[in-house]
Formats: C-alpha cells, sequence, structure tokens
C-alpha cells in the first residue's frame, strides 16, 4: 500500500468520494466496483488511477496497474471517435432497429425511439464505450457535496447544437424542467422544479430532495429521456418535427414506416466520425432483422433475442455485443386478495422454479439467477449474503400443505413479448409438479398492460385492478430505484402485487438516502431479504441484453437500453 | 349502360356508410383506452387523462361518430393518434406500397394463370391438364407466408439473387423497385395462379362445350377465331370476378407477406393502427380497403357487362 500517493487522493477527495477510496483500500470494494462507485462520484479517472495503483500491493509499476487508469481512460475517451489501424474511412453502416413509437425526447417510451433519438441528442453522462457504465458527455464533471443532496456538474466547453448555436447551461436547465414536470420516473422524487440552476454558462447545480449517491445515473443514458435538448424546445416536440442535437449525427431523413437516416455533424466536439452516416430500417419482429442480416441487407441489430437470433451466434462474420443487464421479468402475486395472499404459498410458487433450466431454455445460458428481488449482482451495491432459492418441490409442497393450500390453480397472464410466452409455459411445467395449476393467458402486449397488469381503474391504489397473477417485462435501470419505487413501494404506481410492508418501505427509504458505500449495502441486504422472504414478485432471472454487428464493422457499442452508438464506428 | 353504373354506385354509397358504422363501432368496443396506449403504462395518470382530452377520445360516443362519418365525406380523416401527423397522407403512401406489390402480383398471376387454364381446358384429361390442375391445388394450399419464408431463404439468403427487404431505397427507379417486390409478388403469385387457373379451366371448359360453340366450330372458324370471338369472352368472365375479390385481399389482407419481407403495407399499417388504438388510422384505412374492393368489383362487374351484354340488360330490365 503506497500511502503517499493514497493521501494524494484523499485529501482532495469528497466526503462521499473518499468514502468510496476508503471502501477500496479496505478491500470491501473490488477493483470493478470501486471504479464503477467512484466514476458515479465524480472522481477523476487519475485520481482512480491512482487510488488502484496505490492499493496495489504487489503490482506498482505504471504498466501493471495502468489496466484500471486505461480502462478508465477509455471510457472517458469513449465519446471521442478512435479508428482501428485497418480501419476505412468512409461509408454507412444499416441498422436494423425496432420501429419507433416516438421519437419525442421526453416522452418517448420503447427501444426505437430511445436508438434515434440517441444518435442526434447526447446526454450529460454518456455510456463508456464497453458499454456498461457512464463516462463525461455533454458533462466533464460532476461533483457532490457532502451528503450527496446537491450535485454540480461542469459542462463541455465548445459544443455547439447542429444549427450552430452555442450549447449552453441554459440549455440543461430547461431540458431539466421538462423532464420534472413530465413526471419522468427516473427523477420524480428526487428532482424537484426548480431543482437544476445553471450557475454560470457552464455550470448546472442539482439541488436535491435528498441525499442521493447515484443521481449520475438518473442524467445518463441508462435514463433514456435525460437527453438534452435546446432551450427552445417544447414537451411534445419530436426529433423529426425539430431537427436539432449536440451529437455526432445529423437527422437527414425520418418514416416511421421505413426508417430513417443520418449524415455526419462537421462541427461534432467529438471530432471528425469515421463514417459519412448511419442509415436505419425499421421493423416489428426480430425475424425479418435477422433475415435482413443475413440476406446483407442490413450490417447491425440493435436488439435481438436468444431464440430469434439464434442462427447469429454461429455466424463467424456476427460480431454479438451481449451486455450483462438488469433486464429482468417480475412474476407478481397479489398480497391483498386472491390465493396468494399467504406468504407461504407465494414461496411455494417460488420454489418450482427451476432457475438455471430457465436460463438455459430460453437464453441459452446468456442470463443470470435472480432470487426473487430486483438487486441486480451487477450493482455494486448488491450482497451476496442471501442465500439462492433454488428449485425445492418437496418444500413447495410442504409449504402448501402448511398453508392449508390444496389443488392450486390459477390464470398466469402475460403480454406477447420476447420469450415471455415461453416462460409462461415453462412455469406452468414447473409449477405442476408441486401440484399447482397455471393456465398461461397470453395477450398483445398493449392489451394485457392496460388490462391485466395495470389497469386504470380502480385509480386509488394504482394497479389495484390488477390479476392476482402474471409476467410483466421490466428493462434494464443502472440502479433498481425505479423498480423499488414503482412496482414494490406501498402504493407505487406500477405495484400489481398491492405489496405494502412497512419494513420494505423503510429499507426502500433507508437505500435511498444511504450515500455510502457500507450504508447502501446494507440497505440492499435488508432489501433483498425482505423481498425474498415475502416473495411479492419471483424473479427468476436477470437476461443479457444481445445486440450485434456484421465484422465489416468496429467501433459499435451498445447500451441496455437499445442505444446504439457508431461515433466510432469505421469500416474494416 | 348508365343506369347500370349509377345504381351500383349509389349501393356503393350505402356500402360505404354501413362500413364506416362497422368499423367505428368495433374500434370503439376494443378493450384499453387510447391515452393509455399512446404513452404507455408508466405515464402518469393526469398525462393520460390531458392527452385523451386533447384527442377528443373521452366526448359522448354519439359526437364521435358524427366526427367520424364526417370525415369521411370531406375526406378529412383527423390526425393518427400514435404519430400525431395527418391520416391521409401516411394512409396514400401504405395505399401506394400495396398497390404496387398488387399490382406487380397481378401482373405476374393472371397472364400466366389464364394461359396455363386455357392451355388445360382444351387439353381436358391429357397429362398436361392434370399436370397443371395439380400444379395449381398444390400451389393453393401453400399458405403465402410459407412461399415468403422458402423464397428468402432460399432466393434472398442463399443465393443472394434478390433483396429480402421488399422495400426499395428512396426514389429508386422503377427497375429497382420491381426488383425489391420481385420475391414478396412471386409468393403471392404462386397462392393465386392455381386459384385463377382452375377457374379459367372451369369456364372455359363449359364454354367449349356449349352449342354456340359447336356452332361457330361447324360453320368453318378456325380454332383460334373461336377461341378469341366466342370462347374467351364467356369463358373468362367468373375468372373476371374472382380476380377483383383477390384485389380487395391484396390489399389489405397480405400481412403475413409484408412482416416476412418488412414491407409496410396497408395490411401492417391496419395491423398496427389497431395494436395501438389509433382508431381515425384504422377508420380511415378499413373505409379506403372497402374502397377499393367496390371498385374493384364495380370494374369487374362493368368488364362483365361488357364482355356479356345480356347482364347489364337484365339489370336495365
Amino acid at each position: 500500500m503506497d500511502y503517499s500517493e493514497l493521501d494524494k487522493v484523499r485529501r482532495r477527495a469528497m466526503p462521499l468520494q473518499l468514502d468510496v477510496v476508503e471502501a477500496f483500500a479496505a478491500g470491501r470494494l473490488s477493483r470493478r466496483e470501486f471504479i464503477q462507485r467512484a466514476t458515479v462520484l465524480g472522481l477523476s479517472m487519475g485520481s482512480i488511477g491512482m487510488v488502484i495503483a496505490a492499493c496495489s500491493s504487489t503490482s506498482s509499476s505504471p504498466s501493471a496497474s495502468g489496466a484500471a487508469p486505461s480502462q478508465a481512460a477509455s471510457a472517458a475517451a469513449s465519446s471521442a471517435p478512435s479508428t482501428a489501424p485497418s480501419a476505412v474511412a468512409g461509408g454507412k453502416i444499416r441498422i436494423a432497429i425496432q420501429r419507433p413509437v416516438s421519437i419525442d425526447p421526453v416522452g418517448m417510451q420503447d427501444l426505437g425511439g430511445y436508438g434515434i433519438t440517441a444518435q442526434s441528442f447526447e446526454f450529460l453522462c454518456t455510456l463508456n464505450s464497453a458499454g456498461n457504465d457512464i463516462a463525461p458527455g455533454l458533462a466533464l464533471k460532476w461533483t457532490p457535496n457532502a451528503d450527496g443532496t446537491v450535485w454540480t456538474f461542469d459542462l463541455r466547453q465548445g459544443v455547439k447544437w447542429h444549427d450552430g448555436s452555442p450549447f449552453t447551461a441554459d440549455d440543461v436547465v430547461a431540458s431539466m424542467e421538462r423532464l420534472v414536470a413530465a413526471g419522468n420516473s427516473g427523477l420524480k422524487g428526487i428532482l424537484p422544479p426548480g431543482g437544476a440552476v445553471a450557475t454560470d454558462a457552464n455550470t448546472v447545480t442539482f439541488t436535491l430532495t435528498g441525499g442521493n449517491g447515484n443521481f449520475p445515473y438518473l442524467v445518463s443514458v441508462f435514463n433514456a429521456q435525460t437527453l438534452i435538448t435546446p432551450k427552445a424546445y417544447v414537451a411534445g416536440t419530436t426529433l423529426d418535427k425539430v431537427p436539432a442535437g449536440t451529437g455526432a449525427w445529423k437527422l437527414l431523413t425520418y418514416n416511421q414506416q421505413s426508417g430513417a437516416t443520418f449524415e455526419r455533424n462537421p462541427d461534432w466536439w467529438g471530432g471528425t466520425t469515421p463514417l459519412d452516416g448511419t442509415e436505419w430500417i425499421f421493423f416489428d419482429t426480430v425475424g425479418p432483422m435477422v433475415t435482413a442480416y443475413q440476406g446483407d441487407q442490413v450490417d447491425a441489430i440493435v436488439q435481438f433475442d436468444v431464440l430469434s437470433g439464434a442462427s447469429l451466434f454461429d455466424d463467424p462474420n456476427f460480431s454479438i455485443i451481449a451486455t450483462e443487464a438488469a433486464l429482468h421479468r417480475q412474476i407478481w402475486m397479489r398480497v391483498d386478495k386472491g390465493q396468494f395472499t399467504d406468504k407461504r404459498v407465494r414461496q411455494a410458487l417460488a420454489y418450482t422454479f427451476d432457475r438455471p433450466a430457465l436460463i438455459q431454455q430460453l437464453f441459452k445460458g446468456r442470463a443470470q439467477l435472480g432470487n426473487d428481488h430486483v438487486i441486480w449482482q451487477g450493482y455494486p451495491y448488491f450482497d451476496p449474503s442471501v442465500p439462492q432459492r433454488v428449485q425445492d418441490i418437496p418444500k413447495a409442497k410442504q409449504l402448501l400443505s402448511d398453508a392449508g393450500v390444496t389443488n392450486l390453480k390459477a390464470t398466469l397472464y402475460a403480454g406477447q413479448l420476447l420469450e415471455i410466452p415461453d416462460l409462461a409455459v415453462l412455469l406452468q411445467s414447473q409449477a405442476a409438479q408441486a401440484g399447482i395449476t397455471l393456465t398461461p393467458s397470453v395477450e398483445s402486449l398493449d392489451t394485457f398492460y392496460g388490462a391485466q397488469w395495470c389497469p386504470a381503474d380502480p385509480k386509488d391504489p394504482p394497479c389495484s385492478g390488477a390479476q392476482e397473477l402474471g409476467i410483466v417485462d421490466y428493462g434494464h435501470r443502472a440502479t433498481p430505484d425505479v423498480y423499488l419505487n414503482a412496482a414494490l413501494k406501498s402504493k407505487g404506481i406500477w405495484n400489481s402485487s398491492q405489496y405494502a410492508s412497512a419494513a420494505f418501505d423503510a429499507a426502500f427509504t433507508e437505500f435511498q438516502t444511504a450515500v455510502g458505500v457500507d450504508a447502501q449495502k446494507t440497505a440492499s441486504g435488508k432489501i433483498e431479504t425482505i423481498l425474498n422472504d415475502e416473495v411479492p414478485i419471483g424473479l427468476p432471472y436477470f437476461y443479457n441484453y444481445l445486440a450485434g454487428n456484421s465484422k465489416k464493422f468496429s467501433g459499435v457499442y451498445s447500451s441496455a437500453l437499445g442505444q446504439m452508438f457508431f461515433s466510432a464506428t469505421s469500416q474494416v | 349502360m348508365a343506369r347500370f353504373i349509377s345504381r351500383r354506385l349509389l349501393l356503393s354509397l350505402i356500402t360505404l356508410w354501413l362500413l364506416t358504422t362497422i368499423v367505428f363501432i368495433i374500434a370503439n368496443v376494443l378493450p384499453n383506452d387510447v391515452g393509455r396506449t399512446i404513452l404507455g403504462p408508466f405515464a402518469p395518470q393526469e398525462t393520460v387523462d390531458a392527452l385523451n382530452e386533447r384527442l377528443g377520445t373521452d366526448r359522448p360516443i354519439i359526437v364521435r361518430y358524427v366526427d367520424t362519418i364526417l370525415g369521411v365525406v370531406t375526406l378529412d380523416f383527423g390526425e393518427s393518434y400514435v404519430t400525431g401527423q395527418a391520416v391521409l397522407p401516411q394512409l396514400a403512401a401504405a395505399i401506394g406500397r400495396s398497390a404496387k406489390l398488387a399490382g406487380l402480383a397481378l401482373l405476374i398471376t393472371i397472364p400466366l394463370a389464364i394461359t396455363a387454364g386455357l392451355y388445360a381446358a382444351r387439353r381436358r384429361d391429357r397429362p398436361a391438364d392434370r399436370g397443371i390442375v395439380l400444379l395449381g391445388v398444390t400451389s393453393s394450399s401453400i399458405p403465402e407466408f410459407v412461399t415468403g419464408t422458402i423464397l428468402v431463404v432460399v432466393v434472398g439468403v442463399q443465393l443472394r439473387l434478390l433483396p429480402v427487404l421488399a422495400t426499395p431505397p428512396p426514389n429508386a427507379d422503377i427497375p429497382t423497385q420491381i426488383r425489391y417486390l420481385l420475391m414478396p409478388a412471386t409468393a403471392m403469385a404462386i397462392v393465386y395462379f392455381g386459384y385463377i387457373a382452375r377457374m379459367t379451366r372451369a369456364g372455359t371448359i363449359e364454354v367449349l362445350q356449349s352449342d354456340y360453340t359447336r356452332t361457330a366450330m361447324m360453320k368453318g372458324l378456325t380454332t383460334g377465331q373461336t377461341m378469341r370471338r366466342h370462347v374467351l369472352r364467356n369463358a373468362l368472365i367468373p375468372t373476371v370476378a374472382v380476380i377483383a375479390v383477390q384485389i380487395g385481399y391484396l390489399f389489405g389482407g397480405i400481412i403475413a407477406v409484408e412482416k416476412i419481407f418488412n414491407y409496410n403495407g396497408m395490411g401492417q399499417t391496419m395491423l398496427f393502427a389497431a395494436q395501438r388504438k389509433d382508431i381515425p388510422m384504422l377508420t380511415a384505412g378499413a373505409i379506403v380497403i372497402g374502397v377499393v374492393y367496390m371498385v374493384a368489383t364495380l370494374a369487374a362487374d362493368m368488364v362483365m357487362a361488357w364482355m356479356n351484354p345480356r347482364i347489364r340488360l337484365d339489370v336495365e330490365r
């Protein structure tokens, strides 16, 4: 341990940053967790490298400890184009993407919209080139105060909008106000109206309702609507109606029926992109995307599932981007009425899940075990001490017997999306081993959401009209706040199970206000324990986000939210 | 002839009104509310209510019905609930795409199928006839999405002879557009070939057995003259009727082919509108398809009336 180097960082770190440094120095965080947490908290890349080097006991040489700084440096430089040695400048890449429903940056809800808008607009915190964390975007640096209630973002200078006007702090403030007014699910309850203030042309200060150590994620690529739009934008403006942006690509054409094209932004702050432009082709299902790639009519696919894209895994000319992510399915069970009010019955159903088999059959192994709570293993505060629930049919039968339940029959409602219908069938057969008869009922997603998962009536409490049992999909979130707040907190807006637990609510509040690593892990551990025990939702897996591109191109990277980036892409 | 046409037009207007009413009723009894469907399940309820108010979906059903009828009359179908854009231009684009695909499919099918049907009828019960009948039955039995998939895999992916996606690049010239549409059009042509060929064969056999055909031959007309002057215009009457019905289906019913080839014709547009409860688009689309059916059957009736004057004389009497 090189204490003199460590002290250099300690002296200039803010309290929250110091907490992370100490946690890493004490061995409570892995290197990966430390880099992730420190980046979020705004510790500079140089400081991160110094800490890692200082704490490395057997290898203090720059080359050995350089792995972390270069990784961090690559994260910082992720937005700048890098051309591979054998790269060919020019040309276009053709991308298959789900048809966007809306390209209104504030109101969009679908991956198609996220992917298209992220070509022209940018985030304060963008995606790193590894595709798994945030990196400086329109903000170069961000710093919390001592308790994480105030965050100061230093903006990148010299950035211009596509029309040549300068990007300023006023644009950021206006964008945030629009998001807060629209009730953005990531910022709701965290950033109040008027909470974003431009302290000067290049600095924005965010004053939050309470301490929050994860705030940079909430204004990052992982909160897809937090794209920074021009001050003059009004709510409801779509990218095609008023093309704008600070990003590497300028929208040329947009047709919701067929696709979109972008051309290079010659004034982009990140430099000149190797490619001249991008062409996006819209699809409604994955099958034709795969066929189009095989027929050499597209070069990249923004998202595909394992079953529809099975042939891509064996294609030596296709490069798969597999991102471990918090994408998951929740099997909600009504705790307030119906057949699942008894905790033992819910546990019994959870004990019938053969999770490894589900992962193998549905994802060919490309998923991670879930333990009936929403804290994904990839979160830095994940507590691994909660025992993993495994299939135990005798225990399931015993629990049912203890609860006095025999011949349990229920309809399992689900939406027609990716592997969910297959999941419903597999759960049916697994539950049958314990004498539970599930009857899958699969509908189109539009009908399912409004009729089974969270009907609009009755309005209070929200989702109180939900069916007693069903499967719902959740996209990736960089922090679990949205899952915890909306799906599980008492009277949450997506709380189909009608779960209402004072202990859970208290643990969630503790988690939200925790600003140190240890405190977050402690609170997270409580949440995992409570949810694993009470099982308002079954959660068998977190699956990988799959995207990919032809090996004729390099430098493509993607988030788990449908945003694919081509600023560093070139033909090989 | 004028009375015949005007009577048919009047009937078409009544049909159009009935169609609009039925579509409106169906669209308004589908589950889910429009604002929620557009904004998604995560939008705040106040925002959903505000959108419903803006779109007018919270108005009484009678008011909305009258609005719909007026919209049909003035060709103002309003704005799409999903995209916020005017319905008519979007629909016109989708119709254009469907028309191109349907047109190419018919261009391939009709001459081939009629020729095959006539050829088979003249060689009744001989190997050529049996072969064509068998081919026709087989090709009609295979759904177009199966032939489409086979074509995509073999012709598009393995042999790379034709593009697998049917949408050509913007401003593509006609040969390029034909190249892109050839596979889906062929998939459809294979299915309809059998149906039209067998109908032509049956009609021709009946006419060949008639007294006037026998008289023509005995008068000394050559086979070719007999076929052209007497047989064809009588034999093809049922075929014309069948083709007219198929035109309407080709415009709005080939969702499977459109999905396989990622072609945004009327089928996909209507399916999307139904899923999203985009009532203006749904209503307008259903009416347009109805109009296509009516125009096609009216045109077919006029062709049949020209081919066989007894048809229009019967009506006019």
